[in-house]
């Protein structure tokens, strides 16, 4: 029994962390190319030996009768799904979600799809940002399976991310009789944080022990605190927190992120770059590290702005929603259009209501002189009694 | 009251553009990929009766298509890609297709080769097709194009179409739940272009109250002249005409020169500097009718300014993008949108000073406080386009 309860623990932890890494790693990291970006033209390699691509464990060719066992059996679709999702999160493949997707395709349209199989459609569906259609899959699997937390908590990040925090909550609620009581706690008091209670949340997470839940969960606590301390206004403390966060797990892109911009925000430009010295294969920390090229001047940022440029655009062509929060700042810090800027984050902000949406949209409409257009933003900002350290400058412009 | 800069959105020319950016920036080095998600890229040209293109597939995703690593090392060589060429030629056959009139093409591989782009290196595969269903047509007119490469393996895979028949270029997405549709590849229609082009102009013109608080700015002294340090109305409409004639064909000229270097992209401004000239521009062209310095030669503020308010111009017009194939009619419907509306405001104003300007009222109210206030919102833009901070 213990033992089941530990398990259990790991899993939910695991599904936040995979949430939140899982929503920054869509962008997907992104190579920064040794050579100089030439215009190409197809060519022929000059060696039979030359390598043209590596494969990464679990992308080779797989053989029609292993995709119809993964058809037929639940056994084999759930591990090969959790095991790509897996290697998405530790990778920021974004192929992977898709072979994901793949093994739970057969299942996921039955009339009896399994819980299982509904819950990790619903993450990949929401690291894609198709919030509805993750909610969708997230009440199937919930009404075959009241009980399940890894469902509630999926649920009350994807509603949290969509802005409605009172349902977001209800989910939070639902997760106390089967989770660990600090996860239920973290997850309400998150959302306290949210509407009107930022410093009350703060203090009674900072008390919640986590000693006990693995690495996942104490970093997902160190992140909240950290992101707390950025709306309280404090950068100095949430680098404390991030850091401690780092140190639980150092492969967190979500907090590795979050203490960029911190960095970034209090012109820490040269710390934002060490930070970030090994993760620059990886799109959105690129975006962070051109950012702080721009704030050092020092000029070195041009390639990789045209390839997150290049990125972008193919985002665009696709009809991805994923990135349009970090397209607007692209557009607003690097690409200085704060039109399209406005634009982007106005086309995000239909899609998403995180703290962060509200600051792009915002500083997008003033750069652009068109504060109107961040009027829906301001009056969910005072609806919901948002607190936020960052948005104050911009809230009474309004 | 603010000007607005309203960014009309991305347009398939944009999209175009993105598309041919994206073989510019390659990852030259194999073992550099970037993650972003899958794509293939289908490239099609239609001739009257026949298709001559690519295809283009990740050799990542040729692997998981149909499994080329031979010696199973993780690594996938130039020869091992060479010697699974004829597999990938017949699974691109199963999986991409065309058809005219419900009757699918025929479609034949040349040699493959390899293409750079930003995620890693792909196969290129150049091809013709015939379609069988066209030689009752008089030319390919309507194609509909299946794709369904790595159906079943990846379905967040996407094909990028980029296709260019008599009358342009146009791009497309195929794959997850919508592998296909039809698509026209005749000559878009230039009527319609030339309204929808015109139609933006006018509509820019009329919105962008700057521009106009700037051509007012030099037309209001129009019935006037200057006699012995005070403003005097002119006897007859003669010079009058003449001055709104030299004015608006020397604001026009000049920004029709940067409009037109500025679409077609031969010349760049940083929006905020041009913005900010062009806020300048009202502030100086008001106070000159306040404390006259330049009262003969008025179209030269308008020449000179006008220069800049060309590339205001041009930025509405880059964010509608220029469709390929039609670039200079579209320019020109802009372009001639944007006189249409310039005229029509100077029809509407000319009459009015006109008959005003005889009166106390026009020369010490509507010229001396009216430019004041146009100088004012002026100033307010210019601090705000001057200063905005995006920090």
């Amino acid at each position: 029994m213990r033992k089941r309860w530990r398990e259990l623990r790991t899993a939910l932890a695991r599904g936040a962390r995979l949430l939140v890494v899982l929503s920054l790693a869509s962008t997907g990291p992104f190579a920064v190319p040794a050579a100089s970006a030439a215009a190409s033209a197809p060519y022929l390699p000059a060696s039979d030996s030359q390598v043209l691509a590596e494969i990464p464990a679990g992308a080779a060719h797989r053989s029609a009768p292993s995709l119809a066992a993964a058809a037929r059996r639940l056994d084999v679709a759930l591990p090969l799904a959790q095991f790509d999702i897996a290697r998405a999160r530790a990778t920021g493949d974004l192929r992977f979600l898709g072979y994901a997707e793949a093994a739970l395709a057969p299942w996921r349209n039955r009339t009896d799809a399994p819980p299982e199989i509904l819950v990790l459609d619903a993450t990949i569906l929401q690291s894609r940002h198709a919030f509805e259609a993750s909610l969708i899959e997230l009440d199937r699997a919930l009404t075959a399976r009241p009980g399940d937390a890894q469902g509630w908590l999926t649920r009350a990040t994807v509603l949290r991310v969509l802005g409605r925090y009172e349902e977001a909550e209800m989910s939070c609620e639902r997760l106390r009789p089967s989770a660990d009581a600090a996860i239920a706690s973290l997850c309400t008091e998150s959302l306290r944080s949210l509407t009107g209670h930022l410093s009350d949340a703060y203090e009674t997470i900072k008390l919640l022990s986590m000693q006990n839940l693995p690495a996942e969960a104490r970093a997902w606590r160190y992140s909240e605190l950290g992101e707390m301390s950025e709306r309280l206004g404090d950068g100095e403390r949430a680098g404390h927190w991030f850091r401690e966060g780092l140190e639980a797990a150092p492969d967190d892109l979500y907090i590795r992120a979050a203490y960029a911009d911190s960095l970034l925000r209090q012109g820490r430009a040269a710390e934002t770059l060490r930070l970030l010295a090994d993760y620059q294969s990886m799109e959105p920390m690129l975006l962070r590290v051109t950012i702080a090229h721009r704030q050092l001047r020092d000029g070195a940022g041009a390639l990789a702005e045209q390839q997150l440029s290049t990125a972008f655009q193919v985002e665009l062509m696709r009809g991805d929603a994923v990135h349009r929060r970090e397209q607007a700042r692209f557009l607003l810090e690097v690409d200085r259009d704060p039109p399209a800027a406005l634009s982007a984050a106005l086309d995000n902000w239909r899609i998403q209501r995180e703290p962060d949406d509200i600051l792009i949209l915002l500083r997008a409409a003033q750069a652009a002189h068109r504060s109107g257009a961040a009027a829906p933003a301001l009056e969910f900002l005072k609806r919901n009694g948002l607190e936020d350290a960052r948005l104050a400058a911009y809230r009474d412009a309004g | 009251m603010l000007p607005l800069r309203r960014s009309t959105g991305r347009t398939a020319a944009r999209i175009h553009a993105a598309l041919a950016g994206l073989a510019a920036a390659c990852a030259c080095s194999a073992a550099a990929f970037a993650h972003i998600s899958s794509n293939g890229f289908l490239s099609a040209r239609f001739d009257d009766r026949e298709i001559h293109g690519s295809m283009e597939i990740s050799v990542r995703d040729a692997e998981l298509a149909v499994g080329i690593d031979a010696n199973h090392d993780g690594k996938i060589t130039w020869a091992e890609l060479r010697s699974a060429q004829p597999r990938l030629v017949g699974y691109l056959s199963d999986h991409v297709t065309f058809a005219v009139q419900g009757r699918r093409c025929d479609i034949t591989f040349q040699p493959m080769e390899v293409n750079d782009r930003v995620d890693g290196h792909y196969a290129w595969l150049p091809f013709t097709g015939r379609c069988p269903g066209a030689i009752d047509a008089v030319e390919i007119d309507a194609v509909e194009i299946r794709y369904t490469v790595l159906e079943g393996l990846d379905p967040s895979h996407r094909g990028l179409l980029t296709l260019t028949g008599q009358g342009g270029t146009q791009t497309g997405v195929l794959g997850g739940g919508s592998p296909q549709a039809i698509y026209s590849v005749l000559a878009p229609n230039r009527w319609q272009t030339f309204q929808d082009y015109f139609e933006a102009g006018v509509r820019h013109i009329l919105s962008g109250i700057d521009h106009l608080l700037f051509l007012l700015s030099l037309l209001l002294p129009a019935v006037l002249h200057r006699k012995s340090g005070h403003w005097e109305p002119v006897h007859e409409a003669r010079p009058a005409l003449i001055g709104v004639l030299k004015v608006v064909t020397a604001f026009t000229l000049a920004h029709s020169i940067t409009l037109t270097l500025a679409a077609l992209d031969l010349v760049r401004l940083p929006t905020r500097l041009t913005e900010s000239i062009i806020a300048a521009s009202i502030i100086v062209a008001a106070l000159n009718n306040i404390f006259p310095i330049i009262t003969e030669s008025r179209a030269r503020i308008a020449f000179g300014f006008g220069l800049l308010h060309g590339f205001g111009f041009a930025s509405v017009l880059s964010d509608m993008g220029l469709p390929p194939g039609a670039r200079l009619i579209s320019l020109l419907s802009f372009n001639l949108g944007i006189e249409a509306g310039q005229l029509s405001v100077v029809l509407l104003v000319m009459p009015l000073i006109y008959a005003l300007r005889n009166g106390l009222f026009y020369r010490r109210t509507v010229m001396p406080w009216g430019s004041a206030a146009i100088a004012a919102l002026a100033f307010v833009w210019l601090v705000q386009r001057a200063a905005f901070p995006v920090g």
